[in-house]
């Protein structure tokens, strides 16, 4: 079929030729986003300056039990190695077990006794012929009583547990 | 007639001196970087204060020329503050906290009256050892303000005396061997 100019509108070829123009332009049209990664990076470097400022290759000596808020000192010295004994408002652990209520070992201690006698059993049996240094961390809630906590640091020398070091937050 | 200077290439055109830096590798280390160190970071810093207890075998011995320090809670507002030097009493002052935030101020002010009267101002090893007697009405967290304030003043070693009649129950049961 042949189809004459005649039968087609005026600038009908016109309009078809800038219809296809547009398209040409519309395919070749690349969208083009620039992302400044310049802020990123200074962020990241500040990031990294500040985490190594925090770092530290020394294993954590102590684990803070989650009922147990410390008090805060300036003065506070390097944590030693030695059993931990937490006080929290209820309930008292040593080496993160538990012992017993608060109240009721301040009434009877003798649980707490024989876990500090067994404790330091074991050591001297690791140690033959040295003398038992007596150290003992003592974790308590910075809210309890001061004199529930002096009557438990009382406790502590009979089984040989003389230097008490008090955990504190710096 | 004229001369060009510059690299040029065979076709006539500059070559461009400018050189890219590919920033995707080191934004990678910088990741990698803060992702590990955001596991090894130690957000809270756990420091001890070492107690000697008075009452055991690890009190500290006392030589001619130190003193001795008595700090006892009366109350839950006063604490009582003794200097002994051979046993006697040298400096006596008391201490007032009508709010438990007081304490740490008010320790450090009479402590420093103090230094002024004895003349121990910062100096070490002056004192033997500080005993502090604590009573009801007196929180643990307000126990060691005051014991950092004497430790700031070098009163480093510090003892806790509990309440006798207590200490007798609790201390019943001796060591064997």
């Amino acid at each position: 079929m042949q189809i004459s100019t005649q039968n087609l509108g005026s600038g009908t070829f016109n309009r078809h030729l800038m219809a296809r123009a547009h398209q040409k332009s519309r395919r070749k049209k690349m969208l083009l986003v620039g992302l400044t990664l310049t802020s990123m990076v200074d962020m990241f470097s500040l990031l990294v300056i500040f985490l190594l400022q925090t770092f530290s290759a020394s294993p954590e000596l102590m684990v803070v039990a989650n009922n147990v808020e410390l008090p805060t000192a300036s003065t506070g010295t390097e944590i030693k190695d030695a059993p931990v004994l937490s006080l929290s408002e209820s309930e008292v652990f040593l080496d993160q077990k538990r012992v017993g209520a608060t109240a009721d070992l301040l009434k009877n201690p003798e649980p707490l006794m024989e876990k500090l006698e067994e404790i330091r059993n074991q050591w001297q049996g690791a140690h033959p012929g040295k003398s038992f240094p007596g150290e003992i961390n003592l974790q308590a809630h910075r809210g309890l009583s001061s004199v529930t906590v002096s009557l438990f640091m009382a406790m502590l020398p009979s089984q040989a547990y003389g230097s008490i070091q008090l955990a504190v937050v710096k | 007639m004229s001369v060009s200077m510059g690299s040029s290439s065979s076709n006539g055109r500059r070559k461009s001196l400018d050189a890219e830096l590919n920033l995707v590798p080191f934004i990678d280390l910088l990741s990698m970087c803060i992702c590990f160190l955001l596991m090894t970071a130690i957000w809270i810093q756990v420091a001890s204060v070492q107690v000697k207890q008075g009452h055991g075998t690890d009190a500290p011995t006392q030589a001619a020329n130190q003193l001795e320090m008595e700090l006892t809670f009366t109350s839950a507002t006063v604490a009582q503050i003794n200097v002994k030097k051979s046993g006697k009493i040298v400096h006596k002052a008391s201490v007032v906290a009508s709010d438990a935030s007081l304490w740490t101020s008010q320790v450090d002010r009479v402590l420093t009256e103090m230094d002024h009267a004895l003349g121990t101002g910062g100096k070490k090893d002056l004192f033997a050892n500080a005993r502090i007697t604590p009573t009801n009405g007196i929180s643990y967290g307000d126990l060691i303000s005051v014991m950092n304030v004497l430790r700031q003043h070098q009163i480093v070693n510090l003892g806790v005396v509990p309440n006798s009649a207590v200490l007798t129950h609790t201390n019943a049961r001796k060591v064997g061997g």
